[in-house]
């Protein structure tokens, strides 16, 4: 089953994504890490739009909705960042501490 | 005439209402005279009623609906019979003289409009309790009576002797009241009535049970004790002299206090239905007269020898009612409240003259200066100590004729010895007040006319009220018991030797009195010396045998400490746990707030624990089964 | 007229909102023209009260002037949750209400000794009012929930705003306390509404009344678990609001931190809606699981009125000794009501309105009495019967009813309190009746000791009762002796309805 190791692949991503996500503490490698948890979602879709139950073409153009989003929201995350860098003069994720009740 | 008996209660309500709607409005003079005024037409209605009673003796009743329960319907109303007649005179003479004698008496103070509201609105419900056509309403009047008492006690408000004792008075007839409270509601559960018809109807019938029968007779003699200051709620009685000296009279001497006795006669039907009752109520009765009688003989207040003496004469008609004899006992009732309102009015008027002095040992010598007044207070002494022809001779010897012939030879022998030692500490007080030399320090004012007059008209019955025992063929007690269906007294011929007994026994009393204190040897010296040691006989007595001081350790201090005890509990237990469930949460929520650090990495990782765990759960199934 | 004539309920309910408007319109500034528009906004709900009394048929135990409109609906499956806009008014609501809506007035009056933020006071104030005439006049559960928490909320913040020292402690605690009663009311109608597929109150009436279906139900274990469960929350409920000891500890803090006009509210209206309730959904609701309660009632009213007194007689605040009293007289609304008879069911409700008046007069007067003399404990206090003998007179009025004495409304209530109990429970009833020995004792410490005795030089010089204070302190007088001299004018409307009550439950 050739699906498998597009899955495989996806996962790993995914992991890895989710690893950087929980524990790198420069900001924008958090931002890059949320990027990969994405792109692994990507390849499940396209993964699943050629080799599904269902085979059709709707997978792919989800993937480029996903693609255009996630250029959208790096562009705000940077942007969010670099206020928080003005503000803070740090990029450090653990000193984002003022979500605190 | 009875059809408008409504309207006798009326016109004090009337001149209560004036007078406290116009409060300072009035003049003095202004208000004794509305409330005078109201008075006088009550006492001439009264009269008239009386007189018509005479000569036609069926009951006459009226009644409005007050509240429907159920199908039962709760009325107030009048109603009017030969008992009611008499004590409609007796408490309003009284009042209308009490209330003519105060002009004088409260002249000068602060507050004569509102003395004479509350004045007022006692007559006003003390009538309104003598008329009362069923218990529901004598309850309710009985209540007013007291708290007019409760006012009046309290009337010098400002004086701490007065607020203590106004509100003993309040609790300790309160203790009796609920005595009677019960007693009302068993009988309306016993008889689905509070009409006296019905109840004695249904009693006589048989158709309340005998201990039932017991059981509210023994309560709604406790609401008699309390009221009429018998032992053990006696001790309001004596402090309650802390009053006016017109509201002793007419309240803790005349009126009032003998509705207790009132109450008994009413509901005597009942009482005579159980055995266990009537004994009751003799013994309490003779237990009173003695035990009171012996607290008078060493007391120093002029009005407190007279409350004991009030206290220990109340007693005596118990003993009367207790040993069947009814008649006796509203016969005491009528004359007790004429000697009695006398000697308070005099004693008014010694201390009057003497400047708001109470002391006995202060005083001395007045019969030199105060020669009506003197020959006033002989005359009630004369009476209340049982000489021959005045009325306490008549009505202390029906009632010791009576407990003879019920059988009753140790309260007889009691009632006796209550005999001797009232006229000895009566004559006690009149040798010390009017005989001997003067030791009064200020000089002594005249008492004004407006004070002397109403003591003259109470000298009338005091002197003649005996003779209504003497009218042929036993009129009086034949007239009073006439359709009610209750023996005017046991059966028998009274002994010749009783009267002559009486009046020996009183006659040693007055003697001996006359040996210790009328002959000067006796000087004030000596009676301020009478030891005030503790744990002796006279210690004892002038302690009142330390009743008070049982209640204060029996009763009252265990009362605060399990109220401080209950209010600690309160505070400190109930709160607490309140206040630890609270903290319990908070510190709750501390825990999980402190989780709440701000990095989004954790809550990031939290949630991804909490995926993990959720389908761990949501697959558990598949791995274990 | 006789359309608007069957509205009036709802015009009673909402006629607070105009006074709303109207202050919501003024400028804050404007705090003489804002107190009042209040004071006038309370005058609405009372006039149409008037109407409907006037109206009223007394001869009639039913529902009165029902009004029924769809409101929404929750589709499930099948079939249909319909919720409704229904009130009405029988014998058991119209004195209840009559009380709320001159209480209300009086306490507006009162509220003009109120000295800040008075726009937000009197929002308040109203809404609050509005809420109480919603639980009077609610013919329907959910309704009634509703606005049993209007009060609620209202209450909390005019505790937590205008209170004194520990208002918010205080507020805090009224909310907690209180919010677990809401949660145990919800509770037990959500059980109903499962049960029977309907809130309206008459149906249910009907529904439980319904021999067959109760047959039907007595079969079904799960169902009578659920429905003793839900009478169970609700009593409860109810029990917390009243409050029964050990549920008082919210409401002395109420009593002692919250501004004095809106303890009268509290303690003369909002208590007696956990009597209300008492009588409306346990008594008249679950006729059958109510008698099985009755001598845990009455032994919870004997403690109430035991511990009650006790703890008023050592208390040192004159707002904590009435607080205590509120828990001792409370315990004769329990007793009225374990009693499940028409005398002291009648009791009950003779206690919820005679108390509503006799509290709401003595916390006027300690609100006048704060405001001269800055305190509230008896023994700084003493013989202000000198400097003020009129307040001192009404005072003392107030604290005879208190206690019970014949001729004001206090007596009446407590003796039909007791005849009632004394037929079912006689043993529980005479233990009972030494709390009105020591109700005089606790109420004549209180009045003796401010009124009577010498005089503080501190006080000589304290004004005596201005006439803004003695005619609302009079009104209440007077209601109190009205209803103590005769008291068919109470007594009437409500043996009509309790007779139908008791005739229902078969006993």
């Amino acid at each position: 089953m050739p699906v498998t190791s597009y899955l495989a692949l996806g996962a790993v991503l995914f992991s890895i994504g989710l690893y950087g996500v929980l524990t790198k503490r420069n900001a924008v490698l958090v931002l890059f890490s949320i990027e990969l948890m994405l792109n692994a979602a990507n390849i499940n879709l396209v993964a699943f739009s050629k080799y599904g139950l269902y085979a059709n073409q709707t997978g792919q153009v989800f993937t480029l909705f996903t693609i255009t989003i996630a250029a959208a929201e790096a562009a705000v995350g940077i942007a969010i960042l670099f206020a928080l860098y003005r503000n803070r003069n740090t990029t450090n994720a653990d000193e984002f501490d003022s979500m605190k009740g | 005439m009875s059809d408008i008996a409504w309207l006798i209660p009326l016109f004090p309500l009337l001149a209560f209402l004036l007078l406290t709607m116009g409060a300072r409005r009035f003049s003095d003079g202004v208000a004794s005279l509305i409330a005078s005024g109201a008075v006088l037409i009550s006492a001439g209605l009264s009269v008239g009623v009386l007189i018509e009673k005479v000569s036609m003796v069926a009951p006459t009743t009226l009644r409005w609906r007050w509240l429907s329960l159920g199908d039962q319907s709760i009325s107030f109303g009048v109603e009017v019979n030969q008992l009611n007649a008499l004590m409609l005179v007796v408490v309003s003479v009284v009042s209308l003289l009490v209330h003519i004698y105060a002009r004088g008496y409260m002249a000068g103070d602060r507050r004569v409009p509102a003395f004479y509201a509350y004045l007022s609105l006692f007559t006003f419900s003390m009538l309104g309790l003598v008329l009362s056509p069923n218990l529901l309403q004598l309850y309710v009047f009985w209540e007013l009576v007291g708290v007019c008492s409760f006012l009046l006690i309290g009337f010098w408000y400002f004086k701490p002797e007065a607020k203590r004792a106004a509100r003993k008075a309040f609790i300790l007839t309160r203790i009796g009241d609920v005595g009677l409270f019960i007693a009302v509601i068993l009988i309306f559960w016993q008889v689905g009535s509070f009409d006296w018809g019905p109840i004695f109807t249904a009693v006589e019938a048989g158709k309340v049970a005998p201990e039932m029968i017991t059981l509210i007779a023994l309560l709604i003699f406790v609401g008699a004790v309390g009221k009429s200051g018998q032992f053990p709620l006696h001790s309001w009685l004596p402090d309650a002299m802390e009053g006016p000296t017109p509201v002793s009279a007419l309240i803790h001497a005349a009126t009032m206090v003998a509705a207790g006795v009132y109450l008994v006669a009413r509901a005597f039907p009942i009482f005579e239905a159980s055995d266990i009752a009537l004994d009751t109520v003799t013994y309490v009765g003779a237990f009173t007269a003695i035990f009171a009688a012996s607290v008078g003989l060493v007391q120093h207040d002029i009005k407190r020898v007279l409350a004991w003496s009030t206290v220990s004469q109340l007693g005596y008609m118990m003993l009367a009612l207790g040993s069947s004899g009814y008649v006796a006992g509203v016969f005491h009732l009528t004359t007790h409240a004429s000697f009695k309102a006398l000697l308070f009015l005099g004693a008014g008027a010694v201390i009057t003259a003497l400047h708001h002095e109470q002391d006995i040992r202060q005083m001395g010598g007045l019969w030199k200066t105060q020669r009506v007044v003197g020959w006033l207070f002989l005359l009630g002494c004369l009476a209340i100590a049982g000489i021959p022809p005045f009325s306490g001779f008549f009505s202390k010897e029906e009632i010791l004729t009576a407990a003879w012939l019920d059988g009753r030879i140790d309260v007889f022998i009691l009632g006796v010895i209550t005999a001797f030692l009232t006229a000895f500490y009566m004559f006690r007080l009149f040798f010390l007040v009017f005989m001997g030399g003067k030791k009064a320090k200020v000089e002594e004012t005249r008492v004004p006319r407006i004070m002397i007059w109403p003591i003259i008209v109470l000298a009338l019955p005091t002197v003649g009220a005996g003779f209504l025992a003497w009218l042929p063929e036993h009129g009086f007690s034949h007239w009073l018991t006439e359709g009610t269906g209750i023996a005017a007294g046991p059966e028998g011929e009274s002994p010749g030797w009783l009267p002559l007994l009486t009046v020996l026994i009183s006659v040693v009393g007055i003697g001996l009195a006359w040996l210790r204190y009328g002959r000067g040897r006796v000087n004030s010296a000596q009676v301020e010396a009478e030891p005030a040691k503790e744990f002796s006989i006279h210690g004892l007595l002038s302690h009142a045998y330390y009743v008070d001081d049982l209640y204060r350790w029996v009763f009252v201090k265990p009362y605060r400490w399990i109220s401080l005890a209950l209010t600690w509990l309160d505070r400190y237990v109930i709160a607490g746990l309140v206040k630890g469930i609270g903290l319990l949460f908070q510190n709750l929520g501390r825990i999980g707030s402190t989780m709440q650090n701000g990095q989004a990495q954790t809550y990031a990782l939290v949630s991804l624990l909490g995926l993990v765990i959720l389908i761990m759960g949501l697959s558990a199934g598949r791995w274990f089964g | 007229m006789m359309e608007i004539a069957k509205a009036l309920p709802t015009f009673i309910l909402f006629s607070p909102l105009i006074g709303v408007a109207v202050i919501l319109w003024l400028p804050r500034q404007k705090s003489q023209w804002i107190r009042m528009a209040g004071l006038l906004g309370t005058l609405p709900p009372l006039l149409f009260a008037f109407f409907l009394a006037c109206q009223f048929n007394f001869t009639r135990g039913a529902v009165q002037f029902r009004q029924d409109l769809p409101w929404f609906s929750i589709p499930l499956g099948q079939q249909k949750w319909n919720f409704s806009y229904q009130v009405g008014v029988d014998g058991l609501s119209l004195p209840l209400l009559m009380m709320t809506a001159i209480i209300v007035v009086l306490a507006a009056i009162a509220s003009f000794s109120i000295k800040k933020r008075e726009k937000g006071y009197f929002l308040l104030f109203l809404l609050l009012e509005m809420g109480m005439l919603g639980v009077f006049v609610a013919r329907n559960l959910f309704l009634f929930f509703i606005f049993f928490e209007v009060t609620l909320v209202t209450m909390f913040f005019l505790i937590g705003i205008w209170g004194l020292v520990n208002r918010e402690r205080a507020a805090n605690q009224f909310l907690l306390y209180n919010g677990a009663g809401s949660v145990l009311m919800l509770l037990g109608f959500i059980g109903l509404l499962t049960l029977f597929q309907t809130m309206d109150f008459d149906r249910l009436l009907g529904i439980m009344h319904d021999p067959q279906i109760m047959q039907m139900l007595a079969q079904n274990e799960m169902a009578q678990k659920v429905l003793m469960g839900a009478f169970l929350c609700i009593s409860l409920a109810f029990a917390i609001k009243l409050p029964v000891f050990p549920f008082h500890t919210w409401m002395l803090k109420v009593h002692t931190e919250a501004p004095p006009p809106v303890v009268m509210i509290h303690s003369g209206i909002l208590l007696k809606m956990g009597a209300y309730g008492l009588i409306r959904f346990g008594v008249e609701l679950f006729p059958t699981q109510v008698k099985e309660i009755a001598t845990i009632l009455a032994v919870l009213g004997l403690i109430n009125i035991l511990i009650g007194a006790a703890l008023a007689f050592v208390q040192k605040d004159l707002r904590r000794i009435l607080a205590y009293s509120s828990v001792s007289h409370m315990g004769i609304i329990l007793f009225g009501i374990a009693s499940l008879n028409v005398a002291g069911l009648s009791g009950a409700v003779f206690q919820a309105v005679s108390h509503g008046f006799i509290s709401a007069l003595l916390f006027f007067f300690i609100g006048r009495l704060y405001e001269r003399t800055r305190t509230t404990d008896i023994t700084e206090l003493g013989g202000l019967a000198s400097p003020m003998p009129v307040m001192t007179g009404i005072f003392l009025v107030g604290g005879l009813a208190l206690l019970g004495l014949p001729g004001l409304s206090g007596f009446i209530s407590e003796f039909l309190a007791f005849l009632g109990l004394f037929h079912t429970q006689p043993i529980i009833a005479a233990v009972g009746t030494l709390g009105l020995v020591l109700a005089a004792v606790y109420t004549l410490r209180a009045v003796l000791t401010v009124g009577f005795g010498p005089t503080d030089t501190r006080w000589r010089e304290l004004t005596d009762a201005r006439w803004t204070e003695t005619i609302p302190m009079l009104t209440m007088v007077g209601v109190i002796l009205l209803i103590g001299v005769w008291p068919a004018v109470l007594g009437d409307p409500i043996q009509t309805t309790l007779e139908q009550i008791m005739a229902r439950m078969g006993g």
